[in-house]
């Protein structure tokens, strides 16, 4: 079981990365929320789901399951409302307007 | 030290790495969004450390430590921006 977990957190390293690159690589606003955001999701659920094979009793995994659920809601409606706040607040999507 | 005690302390060490990195963001970002959705990323980083160091010192305790912490962040992420959105006016 050690190595199935070993192998699922390795896994887990390179999105951590991908999301630090995402942060600061990306000019566009709505792109850096929508790309770390996800990024950052499957990140978190890779770890839980890496802990779920080394923890010793049944009580940990009611505990690993229930933070699954609750990152995997809770996650993009935080993005949701973050990016409906900026766009209803008259941020354009595009850096430069174009005219028709 | 076994090697998943290993694998554990570099995923906790990577994680800090972010934070730092999710901080730095914060204080140069150019506009207000940026710094909440930093605050976003803080608080699941910060969810996830805590988790993992519960399976590494084997407490239970701190799992719960860790759902209530998520709990917190989620709504401290959704109540700035609806307060951000209406303009500080109650709608």
């Amino acid at each position: 079981m050690n190595v199935v977990a070993m192998i699922i957190l390795v896994l887990s390293w390179f999105f951590i990365i991908f999301g630090m690159i995402a942060v600061f690589g990306l000019k566009n606003m709505y792109a850096r929320i929508l790309s770390s955001t996800t990024i950052d999701t499957v990140a978190s659920f890779l770890v839980l789901f890496a802990l779920m094979f080394v923890s010793s009793s049944f009580v940990f995994i009611v505990r690993f399951v229930l933070l699954i659920i609750f990152l995997l809601i809770t996650n993009p409606i935080s993005s949701h409302v973050n990016i409906r706040s900026a766009y209803l607040s008259g941020i354009p999507i595009h850096d430069k307007e174009v005219k028709l | 030290m076994s090697t998943l005690q290993l694998f554990l302390l570099i995923t906790m060490m990577l994680l800090v790495v972010g934070i730092i990195a999710s901080f730095i963001r914060m204080i140069y970002g150019p506009k207000l969004w940026d710094r909440i959705l930093m605050l976003n990323l803080i608080s699941a980083k910060v969810v996830l450390i805590i988790a993992i160091y519960a399976i590494y010192m084997n407490s239970l305790t701190l799992l719960d430590i860790a759902i209530s912490y998520g709990i917190i962040g989620f709504l401290t992420m959704t109540l700035l921006s609806k307060f951000i959105m209406t303009g500080g006016r109650e709608k």
